[in-house]
């Protein structure tokens, strides 16, 4: 396995320990706030602002991540990976699935 | 560093010194010097709570040390893991993600499984399961085993013999001698009796000092209060 299929794959194995938390986010904010939005005819500009208020609780998830999970990237260490590559890799994954729901979202209620 | 790894002509030597860390008033590393060569199986001992998970980990670079410097060859590589086959660390605590099955963890650092258990027949028909599906030794056991293995020139081993049962702390012994001659093993574990004699060097913890003992090494265990008897 190439070191970037490998490091792919070990920012998805942690996206999944993190994605209760971020998956929780993102459709709190697509079904609280784009979905009344859509059906109301005025969502269509809102998609930047809600992108930025979704990155904008990565610190949240990582801090709550930090606090229950302290030993959790050993594993990832012992694959050459460090905290700032993990998570930016999961925030850049996170940001990209956020964006693709709420396209798809605007496109079947348009 | 990879060049570093594969250069077959000499031993890669890993230093580490510098290393001073205090918890609020209590200096608990100070003035550190460890050396570990490939080939070499060095052990850490210390009483608990002198610094050797803390040492291991700042080695490792997962705890950065404003003035720490750990080089291999003469060179800086902090933090250390960051650089691809140089070395891994095994935690006491769970290193595998609880999602992750034995078979996935090896394929992702690079070991061949079945190689790396070949002397634990008993394991086999494990493989396939997750970390928190074997018992306690077992999974410490398979966790010494995929970072033995994996193709790294040191390992560092924060009570690898923690849980084991006695017939397998004999084979991982077993088998830590036989890696060695590829790798540079540093070990810490409070099971003096099996550290000791597969040690090629001992170092003792003491009063944030870390001493190199050398000679009779029992004697200066029981001098420094490490062992009563």
């Amino acid at each position: 396995m190439t070191v970037l299929a490998t490091q792919l794959r070990a920012v998805a194995l942690f996206y999944r320990s993190v994605v209760p938390f971020m998956a929780g986010i993102s459709a709190l904010i697509l079904l609280a706030v784009l979905l009344p939005a859509l059906r109301e005819g005025w969502g269509r500009s809102l998609l930047p602002a809600l992108l930025l208020v979704k990155l904008a609780t990565a610190p949240v998830v990582w801090y709550l991540s930090e606090q229950l999970r302290p030993g959790q990237y050993w594993f990832y260490f012992n694959l050459n990976i460090s905290r700032r590559r993990l998570w930016a890799g999961v925030v850049a994954l996170d940001g990209l699935l956020f964006l693709g729901s709420a396209l798809l979202m605007r496109a079947v209620l348009s | 560093m990879s060049q570093l790894i594969d250069n077959p002509v000499g031993a890669q030597v890993l230093e580490a010194d510098g290393i001073r860390i205090g918890f609020g008033e209590r200096q608990v590393l100070n003035d550190i010097y460890l050396r570990v060569q490939t080939g070499q199986l060095v052990g850490l001992l210390g009483r608990n709570g002198s610094g050797k998970s803390v040492l291991l980990q700042t080695i490792f670079g997962a705890r950065a040390v404003a003035d720490a410097s750990v080089r291999v060859n003469g060179r800086r590589v902090v933090p250390a893991f960051r650089h691809p086959g140089l070395l891994n660390y095994l935690p006491q605590e769970p290193l595998l993600p609880p999602s992750l099955s034995l078979v996935q963890a090896a394929d992702m650092l690079g070991v061949d499984l079945v190689k790396a258990t070949a002397g634990f027949p008993e394991l086999r028909p494990q493989l396939g399961r997750r970390l928190g599906e074997l018992s306690g030794g077992s999974g410490r056991l398979v966790q010494a085993l995929l970072l033995l293995h994996q193709p790294t020139a040191f390992s560092l081993f924060d009570e690898p013999f923690s849980g084991v049962m006695p017939v397998h702390v004999e084979a991982l012994a077993e088998e830590m001698q036989h890696v060695k001659h590829r790798k540079g093993l540093l070990i810490t574990d409070h099971r003096y009796a099996e550290v000791l004699p597969i040690c090629d060097v001992v170092y003792l913890l003491h009063q944030g000092r870390l001493l190199r003992l050398d000679g009779d090494v029992r004697e200066q265990l029981r001098d420094y209060g490490y062992l009563a008897t």
